[in-house]
């Protein structure tokens, strides 16, 4: 009995802390993982940003899980949030949840992922995965002179399925191979996003298929699995490109072990969401169209001491 | 008279149950050869064991858990927080000063006994329910790994020189008589749990814990020690595969094993052992774990799509407890009908 009472006083002494008076307004970003370089780098970013414009910062990861993100925007209207930083749980599965915080009189930004509504979220920031993708495509065109050589056996590793910007990245990927004969998709696979899948994948692929010359990864860390699991087979002249630009890509793109990466310009659209919240509270608009698309960028060994973490160095 | 063709009917039906797991690796092994030319080759198999180290060696350590009438979830988790511990150590080091491999290995295999320990002290000593108390440190150690790096991936585990961190990618990577260094620690760990499982007074406590637990207590048995023992065996295993994951990329990854410990207990149902506990068998779990990676790994090979591999494993574990509910109900049916009972006396 004592002990819990104890606990309770415990508890709502901690509760009265954290109720401290911070008159700054609440900004919440709601990001797919902590865990993920990618996620970390945008949330990193906006949180950087919106303490430099004088607010109040939470962080949240729904798992790609509309349903942990719907009950993430419910807290976030219970706190009383002005801003919502979010990179959504699934385009059509995330409507009904920007709607409530728009009808809360919450301003909403979707970074990184569209939803299929207009009209909702005040902006929609995402990076080109389409044109990322081609930017890959050729540039693994090129690094196995498929152009000219008779034919070139090569594996694709896919993201989740299930998930958007898997299936753009795919599309992009062979609206440019599918157009040279000389190149043959013998294998394509799902690694789910994940490194330690993409290695055993990838290794049980390079069984099954004698000759391949080339793996093109929907993102670096399956890049990077794949990259361990050429070295593990002993093979030397397979070309790898990924998707991303993490920095442990750009690393092993340094080293030469992996040929090339679609840079997201995570940093970037974080940082033009976090300025337009702040410019719409302040003006009432954020005097850009709602659908804004930043091109990715190509990083090779040549550019690749340029980008750090998701950005351009200056 | 008459009943003796149908109960020596059962009594095939009864082994053939008891034998289904080899009877379906052998099936999907031959059908794969047929499938794919290059699925039965040396370099192939040396692979595909080194696949299943990963859950062989999970389910092993499970085994005893589930046999002694737990269960462990923790065990992705754990294999998290090893590479995690390892990785942190090797490339960041405790106060700028970096450690060895020794001292890395020597370090995460601690931490993960340490939430074994925990799991045990929670099921044995406090009474929580194994399924609670495991998912609880499922979450803990989960997020510990995350913590660690604050979400990041510890890469480059390769090492420098100067730092003499060299040598952890051994593990991993190396090969002894041509095999994979993981197979041979399968062996050796599955090798060592039979004999502790059959031949040691340790293991027939955890198979009597199992079958009954007052009866084991009765009869003089430390249920709590065996049950705290079991767990921090499982917790060892798992501490493990995480090092090989690790060592294998090189680099280590917060979010690895994530869901790891369903491919354990999918292995250990395969294998034979009942999750009520007190039935089961070591060498059944291992070959639970080499159906599910040959079925993972072959139908990679011939192209199935990631949807479909889904389903059909998800149907060869159902099928695997369908038939394990089939033998227990044929087995208490042999036993409650005694070869020599006179159906009409017993009426009368």
């Amino acid at each position: 009995m004592r002990m819990t009472r104890a606990i309770a006083c415990t508890g709502l002494f901690l509760l009265a802390g954290c109720r401290a008076k911070d008159s700054r307004p609440l900004v919440a970003i709601v990001v797919p993982s902590q865990d993920n370089p990618y996620f970390k780098a945008e949330a990193d970013a906006a949180a950087a940003r919106a303490l430099e414009l004088g607010y109040r910062v939470r962080v949240d990861a729904h798992d790609d899980d509309a349903y942990r993100q719907d009950n993430l925007v419910d807290a976030a209207i219970a706190s009383d949030a002005k801003i919502l930083i979010l990179d959504n749980a699934g385009t059509d599965a995330s409507i009904s949840a920007v709607r409530r915080a728009t009808r809360a009189g919450i301003a909403v930004f979707l970074i990184d992922r569209e939803i299929t509504a207009r009209g909702i979220a005040k902006a929609q920031i995402v990076s080109d995965n389409d044109q990322g993708a081609r930017l890959v495509a050729e540039e693994f065109v090129r690094s196995m002179h498929a152009d000219k050589a008779e034919r070139s056996d090569y594996v694709e590793l896919l993201g989740r399925e299930s998930d958007t910007n898997a299936q753009v990245r795919t599309a992009g990927f062979h609206a440019v191979l599918d157009k040279y004969p000389a190149l043959t998709m013998v294998a394509a696979q799902s690694a789910n996003w994940s490194q330690a899948e993409a290695f055993s994948k990838t290794e049980t692929m390079l069984q099954a298929h004698g000759e391949i010359r080339g793996i093109i990864a929907g993102n670096d860390t399956m890049a990077l699995g794949a990259v361990a699991a050429v070295k593990s087979a002993g093979l030397k002249s397979v070309k790898i490109v990924g998707f991303d630009g993490s920095p442990d890509a750009v690393a092993t793109i340094e080293s030469g072990e992996m040929q090339a990466t679609a840079l997201q310009p995570a940093v970037l659209i974080s940082r033009i969401a976090m300025n337009e919240a702040d410019a719409f509270l302040k003006t009432g608009s954020t005097g850009k169209p709602e659908i804004q698309v930043i091109p990715c960028e190509l990083v090779v060994k040549k550019n690749a001491d340029m980008y750090s973490n998701f950005e351009k160095k200056k | 008279m008459s009943d003796k063709g149908p109960r020596r009917f059962a009594g095939i039906v009864l082994l053939l149950l008891k034998l289904r797991a080899v009877l379906v690796l052998g099936i999907l092994l031959l059908a794969f050869s047929i499938l794919t030319p290059s699925f039965l080759t040396a370099n192939n198999l040396s692979i595909l064991a080194k696949h299943v180290a990963i859950s062989a060696i999970l389910a092993v350590g499970m085994t005893f858990a589930v046999l002694a009438g737990g269960i462990d979830l923790s065990v992705g988790s754990v294999a998290g927080l090893a590479g995690m511990v390892a990785g942190g150590l090797l490339t960041i080091g405790i106060g700028g000063h970096i450690s060895g491999v020794a001292v890395a290995v020597g370090a995460a295999l601690l931490v993960s006994v340490l939430v074994g320990l925990l799991n045990g002290v929670l099921v044995s000593e406090l009474g929580v329910a194994p399924f609670i108390a495991t998912l609880g440190t499922l979450y803990i150690a989960r997020g510990a790994a995350l913590l660690l790096s604050h979400g990041k991936t510890f890469p480059n585990l390769a090492g420098t020189a100067a730092h003499g961190s060299t040598g952890f990618s051994i593990l991993g990577q190396s090969f002894v008589l041509g095999v994979p260094l993981p197979v041979w620690l399968m062996i050796l760990i599955a090798a060592l749990a039979i004999l502790v499982a059959t031949r040691t007074p340790f293991g027939r406590h955890v198979y009597a814990i199992g079958g009954n637990v007052r009866a084991a207590k009765l009869a003089g048995i430390r249920v709590e020690r065996v049950k705290l023992l079991t767990y921090c065996f499982s917790s060892l295993c798992a501490g493990l595969v995480g090092l090989i994951i690790a060592s294998q990329l090189e680099s280590a990854h917060p979010a690895t094993g994530e869901s790891f410990e369903l491919n354990a207990i999918a292995a250990v149902v395969l294998g034979g052992t009942s999750l009520m506990g007190g039935r089961g068998s070591i060498g059944g779990s291992l070959i639970g774990a080499f159906v599910i990676g040959v079925l993972a790994d072959g139908l990679v090979m011939i192209g199935v799509s990631e949807f479909w591999q889904i389903v059909i494993k998800g149907v060869v574990i159902v099928m695997a407890v369908t038939v394990d509910q089939l033998q227990t109900k044929l087995q208490a049916r042999m036993i409650s009908a005694p070869p020599r009972r006179d159906p009409a006396r017993v009426a009368v």
